[in-house]
């Protein structure tokens, strides 16, 4: 059979164009049915559908045995499914916009603003009261609930983390570093790395001053803004209409991180792992400080994570994150809420299981299982008496702890400083940077930063 | 555009023929092409629907929201989003004020080289390894085998496992370079100092293969009278590959031109797995650019405008390969 030019011309843009669709094809295909419809007189017998994230080592099994207290004291059916942390960002808008949801979702802290500017998310401003309120939680927790220029409460903080200096013990003291002033402020912390840099094997094995995570970990905002906040740095003006990554202060606290990669003190390889990678090489006795959550010293009490060395697993221990200049020293706070989709059939039902995951006993229990903290005051509190490394934790959430102001841009502005900050330390990496060299990189953060922020609805 | 479906000849009467006998043939086989004909249409019609709601209507889909003004706080209305006219062109092509501007010329620039090098490489080698295991020699059969080991193994994985071979530290790659070899005297950063050839060379590990099952077909089907003629005539193994090979091959090259560029061009697992969503500068790819800013920055509008540019990119590759090529295509046909 021969074809004409045309129709060949014709089945091969319709490959070219069929190869597209399918390249840009999403992954929603199971985004989920709709909530149950049941009588609204009864929370018996209901089924709240609730989206969890891969929380810990067995999240839905975890999180069954969590809440099947409540099912036989309520008589509701709770039906846990999981969504990979990968996936979750585009499952619950889709949800959120599609009203094909489940009933209740965790969600990132920083990740509400844009949820609930979506329009598919219950405000739980008349039912927060039931739990204690703003008043049960700290302030810098309780502001991940809230959206800027927007009144109500779209969210109940479930779970918090902060993050801290881990470190190995033996590698401090082989080096002749007294671990009590080893990390009291960014000067000593450097000078702690530049001892540590004599240790070149620990156990056999070579070991680096310090790792963390590029361009590659989803996180490395977090990382990084520290450095920046220490510095009297912020990530967005006062109003939250522009952004000041660019300013003097940002750019000294960004350089600080890049000279730890130029210095070698950074161990360069490690810009080439995702977060996850680098905690393995630091857990497997690869990294003498690292700068982590509490699911770290909670993985490092479990014996069937095998990841561990058994000398870092021995020697690990815990310091606050260093003071910046002007003596105060600040870190990410984070952690999850819970939210209610708008388009429950069984919001009362919802809300009592969100009640049942806020009281102080449950939320200790789960943060222990999940090696988060609790978001409450008080089980938080608690938590921070087990032993010195959950103090020195608790010393970070309620000290230091730090997040970003809840706007609904705030997740693409981060992804902008991620962009930059991945470059500055991959250039890093290449030698040392001037101050304007990483500040020119910033305005180009913040120029992007800026054009997000300008986004608007007409 | 009308398409043409082969149709039964309508056969002229036979002059010999009885008149009375011979009219209704044509009248018979006139009613049997049509009945043949809506068989074929209906055979033909739920690849037609399927084609259009799965790839015809999205696609439609995109270039329309490619005018909207899309994002964080529009996204909810979707096709209902204000009407934004070509400011995302604009922006995309011409705003060099606007960030997004010089990011997209910085990942058309990237998937050009990119693409050229993972297409001329992957067909390089694929004919190279066919001309050798075109030779008769023990164990060619199992050598052809093993040879087609990288194409089933998913990109994903490939990413995953060059991911670790170039890691500088650990890697297989540098463990050979540097510490087996000595061929380097220091340890690359492959995936911080060269990210675009750290990920042109899994494409080309990946592709391989495949090239080289197609050349080697080909070249088995070329005659071998035309090379004994040629070296009687005293033409050397290199005017033989030049004037007899080349020629033979070229609609083989042809179509694997055509489709690996536009594979090379919609590559996305690779360098996503490789170097993240935000591969950096020297190695931001279209579709990295695409995914991140439609779906991780809510720019929907941009990114709808940035895959229609890609898509009539890739029409327009179509069109060039066409006209260099249609005297190929003739004479395959």
């Amino acid at each position: 059979m021969r074809w004409s030019r045309a129709s060949v011309l014709v089945a091969i843009a319709i490959m070219v164009l069929s190869l597209f669709a399918a390249a840009c094809g999403g992954d929603d295909d199971d985004a989920g049915g709709g909530a149950e419809a049941t009588d609204p007189a009864s929370l018996k017998g209901q089924t709240v559908r609730l989206w969890i994230m891969n929380n810990g080592p067995h999240p839905v099994e975890d999180t069954e045995k969590i809440v099947a207290p409540f099912e036989q004291q309520s008589g509701i059916d709770v039906k846990v499914e999981l969504v990979g942390w990968d996936v979750q960002f585009d499952r619950i808008r889709n949800a959120a916009v599609s009203g094909e949801g489940p009933d209740v979702t965790q969600a990132g802290t920083t990740q509400v603003p844009f949820f609930a500017a979506l329009g598919g998310f219950e405000d739980l401003a008349g039912r927060v009261s039931q739990i204690g309120g703003k008043s049960a939680y700290a302030p810098g927790i309780w502001e991940t609930t809230q959206v800027v220029g927007r009144d109500g409460t779209w969210a109940v903080p479930w779970f918090t983390e902060a993050r801290t200096v881990l470190y190995r013990k033996d590698a401090l003291e082989k080096a002749g570093v007294d671990p009590s002033t080893a990390f009291t402020d960014m000067d000593s912390f450097k000078a702690t790395l530049q001892k540590l840099r004599s240790v070149k094997e620990l156990g056999g094995k070579p070991i680096a001053p310090f790792g963390g995570p590029g361009k590659k970990a989803f996180d490395l905002v977090h990382n990084l803004m520290p450095w920046v906040w220490d510095n009297g740095g912020a990530e967005l003006s006062e109003d939250n209409k522009s952004s000041t990554i660019a300013s003097p202060e940002a750019t000294k606290g960004v350089k600080f991180a890049s000279d730890l990669v130029s210095s070698g003190l950074w161990d360069r390889s490690m810009l080439e792992r995702d977060g996850q990678q680098v905690e393995d090489q630091f857990k497997g006795g690869r990294l003498a400080v690292f700068i982590g959550g509490p699911w770290v010293l909670a993985a490092s009490k479990r014996s069937d994570d095998d990841t561990w060395s058994s000398a870092a697993r021995k020697n690990l221990a815990v310091a606050p994150m260093p003071n910046g200049p002007s003596g105060k020293g600040y870190t990410f706070i984070g952690g999850s809420n819970l939210m209610m989709f708008k388009s429950s059939k069984v919001k009362d039902a919802a809300w009592e299981l969100i009640k049942y995951l806020s009281s102080d006993a449950v939320q200790t229990k789960y943060a222990d299982l999940m090696g988060m903290f609790p978001a409450r005051l008080s089980p938080q509190k608690q938590q921070g008496t087990l032993d010195a490394e959950h103090e020195a934790f608790y010393q970070a959430i309620s000290t230091q702890g730090r997040s970003y102001a809840p706007i609904p841009q705030w997740a693409q502005v981060e992804n902008a400083y991620k962009g930059q900050f991945g470059r500055i330390l991959d250039t890093g990496a290449r030698g040392e940077l001037s101050d304007a060299e990483v500040q020119s990189m910033l305005d180009k953060a913040a120029k992007e930063a800026d054009g997000l922020l300008a986004q608007s609805t007409g | 555009m009308s398409t043409h479906l082969p149709t039964a000849p309508i056969a002229p009467p036979a002059p010999s023929a009885a008149p009375e006998e011979a009219a209704p043939e044509p009248q018979r086989r006139l009613t049997s092409s049509r009945s043949g004909r809506r068989l074929a249409y209906w055979l033909i019609a739920p690849a037609v629907v399927f084609m259009v709601l799965v790839h015809l209507a999205p696609t439609i889909g995109g270039v329309v929201l490619s005018f909207k003004n899309l994002n964080t706080f529009t996204f909810s209305q979707l096709f209902a989003a204000p009407w934004n006219g070509l400011a995302n062109y604009r922006s995309i092509l011409f705003d060099s004020a606007n960030p997004l501007h010089s990011g997209f010329l910085g990942a058309a620039r990237n998937t050009a080289i990119y693409t050229a090098a993972s297409v001329g490489g992957t067909l390089a080698g694929g004919l190279g390894l066919a001309l050798l295991l075109n030779r008769e020699f023990p164990g060619r059969r199992a050598v052809r085998t093993l040879m087609l080991a990288p194409y089933v193994v998913p990109s994903f994985v490939v990413g995953v496992l060059w991911g670790f071979m170039f890691q500088s530290d650990s890697g297989v790659i540098n463990r050979i370079l540097v510490d087996g070899t000595g061929i380097l005297s220091h340890r690359p950063a492959w995936l911080l100092d060269h990210s675009l050839l750290a990920i042109v060379i899994p494409t080309i590990w990946r592709g391989v293969p495949l090239a080289m099952l197609i050349f080697l077909a080909g070249l088995q089907s070329l005659p071998r009278e035309l090379y004994e003629a040629a070296a009687i005539d005293g033409a050397g193994p290199w005017q033989r590959f030049r004037y007899i090979t080349v020629p033979l091959l070229r609609p083989l090259i042809a179509i694997q031109l055509l489709f690996g560029v536009i594979y090379s061009a919609y590559q996305y697992a690779i360098p996503v797995v490789m170097l993240g969503g935000n591969p950096g500068p020297d190695a931001d790819l279209m579709m990295t650019l695409i995914v991140r800013q439609s779906f991780s920055n809510n720019l929907f509008g941009f990114g709808a405008a940035a895959s229609t540019l890609l898509t009539l990119a890739m029409l327009l590759w179509v069109a060039v390969w066409f006209r260099a090529f249609r005297r190929d295509l003739d004479s395959a046909a």
